[in-house]
């Protein structure tokens, strides 16, 4: 007869070691004893019993394994509260550029383009504040070129799982660039001009929007905003509004991005809608499209008198982005319209600049990736695009002045008067020091406005 | 490497405020159902830290790496990593040969860049392991549009498969 204690060593190391495998020693153990009391084993009756003790056992650790399933899926203990810092982000990104016009040197600037800094707080699981705060030209003053703005003021509430609602100042989902304006998102020194000129990047509006995501790969997004004012157009602006590329980009003299309100004590008697659609259902590829469209307020009639119906400007526009491998390809059209704009144009005859009732604008672009090491990309393109920020009028066309004209007050500061349109081949090259440092160079040229052709340089961060 | 299962409810990844799309629970039993998880939770060495530093080409900001190791010999693993400016918690499925099977999103907190949690992107790294380049735009395809939130996520994956070659595969000799 075997001791019963000499038996119930030989068998409490190996149990143990296959519990404690299981990551079940403690609770378990305890049962062991109770198998070191019983009657000698070599018996049947023994034997017998031995194997009901094992199945009492093997049903034990079935429970014991549920138990520990149980706890896995137990909910998490309630995090301790969070110090406000926690929920407070802080994030940034900036531009500086130089820029060489090659048929004028003495046109050549540099310019801090831009530095804006985000702040962005959680207010809880599913109520965030996103804002943005820029300084363009590196300083704000009633003697400088500079202006601060807040680009982005906005709530982000969660409504499910897969869509959420946004109230306050927020960006209008329009083309590849606007949400996306970082100048580590864009290749070239400035953003192209169709999302510069036609759509007014960056473009925001005050109101409300609601978007979501589905597991398809289709993102929607849609909502109602301020819109547009032709309140303080210039038909006859004393000087052209531009007399270099850099210039171009930076004068609101765009349809839109001269009767954009930016929620500055914007008029809102009427309020204008969006709509846009993404499929980014096969990574890598991306395809979209948009339209936003609104009644503006109206250009001001003169006295005793009005001017029929009100301005509603849309604009819609298609996009696609493909990035195989190496390479990056993407291309865009937008096209925007204007009503009602043949009886105050016709008002204004005989001046350079009236409204127009139909721009658009396009580009095809291919980027590739030549080159990259532990964080380090250089990535050389090229883009060719074409503008017309007045493909059609209504009641008057432009008239502008033959031969050159004064662009300044400065004596002397003479050229052609610009034209609204052009054909732009870019070539250029971006060098990412990481994904979120890049340095550029690029050469622009004009066809139409064969003055702005040049060479630019810049450095965008972001972070 | 020690079993610590009664650690287990102090290891949920769950910063304070975040749009939870799956809890850890949820991501365990879908990963890996009726497989018995047991965490391994590890703090990197100096050592393992350059190595890891040195195979995944990025920064290792956290040397506690939370682990489960499967019943099956595969892992569990979670990680955190930046969108744009907020945490994405996230879990990897490998099998027991170190191959991810699966890569699941479990919370997502920006307003911009959600896209990573489609399938379709997130299927791109399945079958792929610590051999493959991982990197985005090679064999990784970007979202436009979410493009922090692709490099960040694909960054972080490359850096857990750089941990899994370094500490958790059978090491040679």
């Amino acid at each position: 007869m075997t001791d019963p204690q000499t038996d119930s060593t030989m068998i409490r190391p190996s149990l143990r070691r296959l519990l404690q495998a299981a990551g079940l020693g403690t609770a378990l153990l305890a049962t062991i004893p109770a198998l070191a009391a019983e009657p000698a084993a070599g018996t049947p009756a023994s034997e017998q019993q031995t194997e009901q003790k094992i199945k009492a056992l093997e049903q034990q650790l079935d429970a014991l394994k549920a138990q520990v399933q149980q706890i896995q899926s137990a909910p998490a203990p309630a995090p301790a509260p969070p110090s406000p810092l926690e929920n407070i982000s802080f994030w940034g990104y900036g531009e500086a550029y130089y820029t060489h016009p090659v048929h004028d040197g003495s046109r050549s600037q540099a310019d801090l383009a831009r530095a804006v800094f985000g702040i962005g707080y959680s207010f809880g699981p599913h109520t965030r504040f996103n804002s943005e705060y820029e300084v363009e030209h590196a300083i704000s003053s009633a003697d400088d070129p500079g202006e601060f703005e807040v680009e982005q003021f906005y709530i982000n509430q969660d409504l499910t799982r897969w869509a959420s609602m946004n109230v306050g100042l927020f960006l209008i989902p329009s083309g590849l660039l606007n949400q996306h304006h970082e100048p580590t998102n864009f290749y070239g020194v400035q953003r192209n001009f169709v999302e510069t000129l036609i759509i007014p990047s960056t473009w925001r509006e005050g109101g409300v929007s609601f978007q979501g995501d589905t597991d398809i790969g289709l993102s929607w997004n849609l909502g109602v905003t301020t819109g547009l004012s032709f309140a303080g157009w210039d038909y006859a602006p004393e000087f052209p509004q531009y007399s270099t590329a850099l210039d171009l980009e930076n004068s609101g003299a765009a349809p839109m991005q001269a009767s954009h309100q930016e929620l500055a004590l914007a008029n809102a008697q009427h309020l204008s809608q969006f709509v846009a659609l993404n499929y980014n259902g096969i990574p890598g590829f991306n395809v979209g499209a948009s339209i936003f469209t609104g009644e503006a307020e109206k250009v001001p009639a003169p006295p005793a008198s009005d001017y029929p119906g009100n301005q509603r400007v849309t604009l819609w526009e298609a996009h696609t982005r493909w990035q195989p491998g190496r390479f990056d390809l993407s291309a865009l059209y937008a096209r925007g319209t204007i009503s009602n704009t043949a009886a105050p144009n016709s008002q204004n005859p005989g001046t350079p600049n009236p409204i127009p009732s139909l721009f658009y604008g396009y580009y095809a672009q291919a980027a590739y990736t030549a080159w990259q090491h532990a964080g380090q990309r250089i990535a050389p393109f090229v883009r060719w695009e074409l503008y017309d920020m007045g493909a059609r009028y209504a009641g008057a066309s432009p008239t502008l002045p033959s031969g050159d004209v004064p662009l300044s007050e400065t004596p002397g500061d003479v050229g052609p008067y610009p034209i609204a349109r052009d054909h732009v081949w870019t070539y250029g090259v971006n060098y990412y020091l990481t994904p979120n440092v890049v340095l550029k160079a690029d050469y622009q040229n004009f066809s139409v406005n064969r003055q702005f052709t040049r060479v630019d340089l810049g450095l965008g961060l972001n972070f | 490497m020690r079993a610590r299962l009664f650690l287990l409810p102090l290891a949920v990844i769950s910063p304070a405020y975040a749009t939870t799309y799956l809890s850890l629970a949820q991501a365990q039993a879908l990963m890996f159902p009726h497989t018995l998880l047991t965490p391994d939770f590890i703090t990197l060495s100096d050592a393992q830290v350059g190595a890891v530093e040195k195979i995944a080409g990025s920064r290792v900001i956290n040397r506690e790496v939370r682990v489960w190791r499967a019943a099956d010999g595969g892992w569990f693993i979670t990680d955190g990593v930046f969108g744009k400016h907020e945490l994405i918690g996230y879990a990897v499925a490998l099998d027991a040969k170190g191959t991810i099977k699966q890569v699941e999103i479990l919370d997502y907190r920006e307003s911009y860049g959600g896209e990573v949690r489609m399938p379709a992107w997130r299927r791109q790294f399945v079958g792929k392991d610590d051999h493959s380049s991982l990197t985005l735009d090679d064999d990784i395809r970007n979202i436009s549009g979410a493009t922090l939130s692709c490099t960040h996520l694909t960054e972080g994956i490359k850096r857990l498969m750089a941990i899994y070659a370094t500490v958790l595969a059978p090491q040679p000799g």
